[in-house]
């Protein structure tokens, strides 16, 4: 029986209610990850090599700055505790048809992403952060705990911002069966002007003037900035929130736009 | 030779079926150059910033890189479509099975038999950038040191195809172990010169994990000429590598017990 579409009523956004769903939904996911620790760890270690070369390079142009060591072990946690899969956990479901199970529940298809990103960020934070403290302790860095409270709001935005942006690429597997390829493009752009590479200071200054402008060193960069004292200060602090949050509304709305067309397009054999 | 005929109709045999979709043919090329540009733009910023890096001049890592694309277009072409699931697909799923059938030796259908072509577009863009980077050096290698670079090259190879087949090994004992993703991972380390590394990790990437031998020692010998201290050992170690992973293969094969049957 079909409901006509006069009596049908878009139900009303009610935000606890949807923080309850992806808390539930997270914890059952962690739980659901806990079994494949070989694997997390696999994507653990894949995570920090972008950091640790970067800082070996670096450490060898400028062995006496401290900044170097400290900069790059904060990239290395913040790269393992905001890194995104939705090319796998939300693209594949498009592929093999199975987010129409998604699509029947009485929830936002999103709910379910948001919920496998944060558990596999959670496993990846516990497996990660010894790697981070023996790196720290290796190559001698020392943090302030001013600086990792000052970063936390900033690493909340970077890594909402990172999410955003993948599950922004992910979504053109509506229209290509090259989605990996995408992303592929878009980890190149994060490690070439995110601060992977070089700390966004040590770019040539034209291409760091666009590295400031474009949303990637808002994911890693800034918030390792952050922590390795490099940006302080309420102002620089303020203006960095505000164009992470800029980037989340530019990413989220075309999101919204990108999922509007292509729930559209997608169809599947048996709906 | 028959062997190299297996090989070259199986090559032949993927290539057709690549080139039949056009879209991700574009895609790969698209992709391959945007990689190597990232890869030439951090050396770029490297030396926007330093003259030598770790006694590694701007034109000679042009070279670095350019012979990682080498090796790695290689290593992507022929070595990961077969080695990499190979624990999952040959042992658990038992795949291995079909191939003790067949009439051509088990270790070259498991280690050789697949292959991806159009990785092979990083062998030509990797051939360029050596040519950019010689061209920058300022002088051209000579006869020789372009022999020895191919022979340091022929070693790193049979290396990487050793040490893929020693870790595929491993799932004959484990099978749930699956260290492919470390070694592509590892395998990165080998994009800078390894005089960049602490000492020891500079040593393991050396003697125990000889990442060196990708990239680093092929370099060196192509620009410096070749040294009989660097391509004697660099020659022994790919033979200990080639007969460590058939050793290591035939052992695993009288442990296997099939998992079809």
């Amino acid at each position: 029986m079909t409901m006509p579409a006069a009596s049908y009523r878009r139900p009303a956004f009610r935000p606890r209610r949807l923080l309850q769903m992806i808390s539930l939904r997270t914890r059952m996911e962690v739980l659901e990850w806990s079994g494949t620790w070989w694997f997390l760890l696999t994507l653990v270690v894949q995570a920090v090599l972008g950091p640790l070369i970067g800082m070996f390079v670096w450490s060898a142009v400028y062995p006496a700055d401290p900044y170097v060591a400290t900069y790059y072990v904060a990239l290395l946690l913040v790269t393992v505790m905001t890194e995104s899969f939705e090319q796998f956990t939300f693209s594949e479901k498009i592929y093999d048809g199975t987010i129409s199970h998604d699509l029947l529940r009485p929830q936002p298809v999103i709910v379910n992403t948001i919920g496998t990103n944060i558990a596999i960020r959670t496993w990846l934070t516990i497996m990660g952060v010894p790697v981070a403290l023996l790196t720290g302790i290796a190559f001698g860095i020392s943090l302030t705990w001013t600086a990792i409270l000052a970063a936390l709001p900033v690493f909340v935005l970077g890594a909402t911002l990172n999410f955003c942006w993948i599950f922004m690429l992910s979504l053109t597997a509506f229209w290509t069966e090259r989605v990996h390829s995408i992303v592929g493009f878009g980890w190149t752009l994060n490690s070439l002007l995110g601060g992977t590479i070089a700390p966004l200071v040590f770019l040539p200054e034209r291409l760091r003037d666009i590295g400031q402008i474009l949303p990637f060193y808002g994911m890693l960069g800034l918030p390792a900035d952050v922590v390795a004292g490099r940006v302080h200060g309420l102002e620089p602090l303020l203006t960095g929130l505000g164009y992470q949050a800029v980037w989340i509304t530019v990413f989220s709305t075309a999101a919204v736009l990108l999922w509007r067309a292509g729930i559209r397009r997608y169809t599947v054999v048996g709906a | 030779m028959k062997l190299l005929r297996l090989f070259a109709a199986g090559f032949g045999r993927s290539a057709q079926a690549t080139l039949t979709y056009r879209i991700n043919l574009v895609f790969d090329l698209v992709l391959s150059i945007i990689g190597l540009f990232a890869s030439l733009a951090t050396v770029f910023i490297v030396y926007s910033r330093t003259d030598s890096l770790a006694g590694w001049t701007e034109a000679e890592t042009y070279v670095l890189i350019g012979t990682f694309q080498l090796l790695s277009s290689l290593k992507n072409a022929f070595i990961d479509p077969n080695l990499s699931w190979f624990p999952e697909n040959g042992i658990r799923k038992g795949k291995l099975d079909t191939f003790l059938l067949q009439p051509a030796p088990t270790l070259f259908l498991a280690s050789l038999s697949r292959s991806t072509p159009l990785s092979l577009i990083q062998f030509v863009l990797g051939l360029a950038v050596i040519a950019f980077g010689l061209s920058n050096y300022g002088r051209l290698p000579t006869p020789t040191a372009i022999l020895a670079w191919m022979l340091t090259l022929v070693a790193g190879l049979l290396v990487t195809w050793g040490m893929g087949v020693l870790l595929a090994c491993l799932a004959f004992w484990a099978p749930r172990l699956q260290l492919d993703v470390f070694y592509g991972s590892a395998w990165e380390l080998a994009r800078c010169p390894t005089d960049i590394y602490r000492r020891p990790l500079r040593l393991v990437l050396t003697y125990v994990f000889p990442l060196t031998l990708i990239a680093t020692i092929p370099t060196t010998t192509l620009l410096n000429g070749p040294r009989l201290l660097v391509l004697a050992p660099s020659v022994i170690g790919a033979a200990i590598a080639c007969l460590l992973a058939i050793g290591c293969w035939r052992a695993g094969l009288r442990r296997y017990t099939g998992a079809t049957s």
